[in-house]
């Protein structure tokens, strides 16, 4: 498969009153054409970070890449200027926020905001952009969209709204699109709608998607590959199976263990972590996750692991993959995970 | 809550309704008319999706909105209605809250002490100011923070800690009962099982009976003894939590049910969604639609004839 976008050793940082906070520090990954990337984390782990990054929207100052390149389509994106942006933003990279109540123009109508869209990056008559609009809000499944293109955002109800996020960021056939959490506002019934909506137009344009959410239940269903964050690191990334099925970080078996999955037996304790996120302005040495970490060595608090391969698209960064580590008995609920990801094998063997 | 027999209401809700801009073309039936006990010691969780009058349900039932109809009885005692300052401390003192922001919920310009304390102070459960900080200190303590913290503002904890604090802040009058509005949503996953592991082990402690409202419904799954679920203003379904997840019979809920994603691949991979019409039911005007118990302790919303249906299906 193709590549279309390689993050490499990408470091970004911000200064602030209290210091300097290294909210991504050396991300490294590779995007594929028309799959789905799933970023997951906590809040602060650097994932909103790394995907505005990407769009060059963090502001600079106090915002700044210390660090790495971003090749889009072969093409560094880190030394472009804003202006060079502009031509990319909207149209190459498309980008889905997670409330669409501040992301939409309120003083401009919906059809309008699309419309805008098209003439500038796709270099149409005005006439001829409304009739596209029409057509891009009935693709989202927006119903009698001939009068809803002339309605104002607040028009509209929060799944629709989201919906019109999507048409805008579809109008200009973008080859990447980032949604940052574009369903964690929205209802269950409407977050349904929304994947399924973005999952069909996926097929249908071939788009890379790099998703950003914190749901693990969301990830499962979009995501073909999944990349684990923690601290402003990938901490662990494979297929959507390894990570479910076969993790190897202790911090994904915390994740897969704190939610209570509905057909668990509920008399048993959720496994939370401990602790919170370390403080990004002074980071631990060592292993950042090692303070709440109850598999942690000695080595975790001195020296940061690297990234060990499992297999040819599954890596992890933690000293336990290293020949010399003890074995570790996982939690439970990742044991019975294991089980599902090994019988899978023998089906497809 | 195995003991059927042993179950004791300790609040029955009746008919209760809530309806905003009344007599104004923009009127919002938020709640209307619901009825349901909810059993000391139990926890029973509310699920339903935005504006479907469930965060509405726990603030009338607490007496933050003055109920359009219908009434709450705490202990057999109506809870709305006339009543004098006296009375209503009393019950204020039964029923505590906590709410779903805990940025928005603790006045930043308190101390942590003062804040859990406000409760204490009002009732006058303190002799005095030592006491009074030793009640606020063993309050810290019993929520997973320390003493040191008492004397910090807000702004310098995290979401889950400030949480803890609002916790703190319900328990400090000794309660019988807590609602607890969307407690978790604002939290990161990692921290959503700490504070529900707390709620679960206060409740085991201290006696507690919990009104958990949260749209999460694999959280509530997990924390509820019984759920209702919430339909524009309604109750739809109301069951055993593992009786509701396993065999849910209203359509609605199987509709909600079958939209949440859950972290399994093949699952995802093989899930079918329901899509719920309203109308799909058909009731004609003369039709009485009300919650009927189609197995013990399984409440289902439905007219006569669904009754008869449902009846030869499910039990």
């Amino acid at each position: 498969m193709e590549k279309l976008l390689e993050v490499k050793d990408l470091e970004v940082s911000f200064q602030t009153y209290a210091g300097e906070v290294k909210a991504v520090r050396g991300v490294n990954f590779d995007l594929y054409k028309g799959e789905t990337l799933a970023i997951v984390g906590e809040s602060g782990s650097g994932k909103s970070v790394t995907s505005q990054t990407i769009m060059k929207l963090i502001p600079m100052p106090p915002g700044k890449i210390s660090n790495g390149q971003i090749l889009f389509d072969g093409e560094d994106l880190v030394p472009k200027t804003n202006k060079e942006m502009e031509k990319i933003r909207g149209k190459d990279i498309g980008m889905i926020f997670q409330d669409p109540m501040t992301s939409l123009n309120p003083t401009m109508k919906v059809g309008m905001q699309i419309i805008e869209v098209l003439i500038k990056h796709q270099n149409m008559s005005k006439g001829n952009a409304k009739d596209r609009a029409i057509e891009l809000l009935r693709l989202v499944g927006i119903p009698s969209p001939e009068k809803r293109v002339n309605q104002y955002p607040h028009e509209f109800s929060g799944g629709m709204r989201q919906r019109a996020m999507i048409a805008i960021a579809l109008a200009s056939n973008p080859k990447l699109l980032i949604a940052d959490e574009p369903t964690t506002a929205l209802d269950v019934t409407i977050q349904a709608q929304i994947l399924e909506l973005m999952k069909d137009l996926q097929k249908k344009m071939e788009t890379s998607i790099i998703f950003i959410t914190h749901d693990l239940g969301v990830v499962a269903n979009v995501a073909d590959r999944v990349a684990v964050m923690y601290a402003g690191k990938i901490v662990e990334t494979g297929t959507v199976d390894e990570i479910f099925y076969n993790p190897k970080h202790p911090y994904t078996w915390g994740l897969l263990s704190s939610m209570p999955s509905l057909d668990s037996d509920e008399k048993t304790e959720l496994m939370a972590i401990p602790g919170s996120p370390p403080d990004l302005t002074n980071p631990p040495k060592g292993d950042a996750f090692a303070p709440r970490n109850r598999y942690a060595m000695k080595i975790d608090f001195e020296k940061e692991p690297p990234m060990f391969k499992i297999s040819e698209t599954h890596y992890a960064a933690t000293w336990l993959l290293h020949p010399d580590a003890p074995k570790v008995e996982p939690p439970e609920a990742v044991k019975r995970r294991m089980k599902n990801f090994s019988s899978d094998k023998l089906r497809k063997g | 809550m195995n003991e059927m027999a042993e179950k004791q209401k300790l609040v029955e809700i009746k008919n209760l309704k809530q309806y905003f801009n009344i007599d104004k073309p923009n009127m919002v039936k938020a709640v209307d008319g619901i009825t349901f006990d909810i059993y000391k010691g139990e926890t029973l969780g509310l699920v339903g999706e935005s504006g479907c009058g469930k965060s509405t349900t726990g603030r009338t039932i607490i007496r933050l909105y003055n109920a359009t109809g219908g009434e709450v009885l705490f202990n057999g005692e109506n809870v709305h209605g006339r009543k004098s300052r006296k009375e209503l401390k009393k019950f204020n003192r039964k029923m505590q809250m906590i709410f779903q922001d805990p940025y928005a919920s603790l006045n930043p310009r308190m101390t942590v002490a003062d804040i859990i304390a406000e409760g204490i102070d009002i009732h006058g459960l303190a002799k005095n100011n030592a006491e009074r900080m030793e009640q606020v200190y063993t309050l810290l303590e019993t929520v997973g923070l320390n003493r040191e913290h008492a004397n910090r503002y807000p702004h310098e904890f995290s979401g889950g800690q400030r949480q803890r604090i609002g916790i703190a802040r319900a328990l400090a009058v000794k309660p019988d009962f807590i609602i607890a509005d969307e407690p978790i949503s604002a939290l990161d996953v990692s921290i959503q099982a700490q504070v529900v592991n707390l709620m679960k082990k206060l409740q085991e402690e201290k006696g507690l009976t919990y009104l958990f409202i949260a749209h999460d419904l694999s959280m509530v799954k997990y924390i509820s003894d019984r759920i209702g679920v919430m339909y524009f203003g309604k109750i739809v379904e109301l069951a055993d939590a593992n009786d509701l997840y396993s065999n849910p019979i209203h359509p609605y809920t199987k509709s909600l049910l079958s939209a949440i994603p859950l972290p399994d691949p093949n699952y995802e991979r093989n899930r079918k969604r329901i899509i719920y019409d309203p109308k799909e039911h058909g009731y004609s005007d003369n039709e009485e639609v009300k919650l009927r118990e189609i197995r013990p302790g399984h409440l289902v919303s439905c007219s006569e004839k669904e009754f008869q249906e449902y009846k030869s299906h499910y039990s």
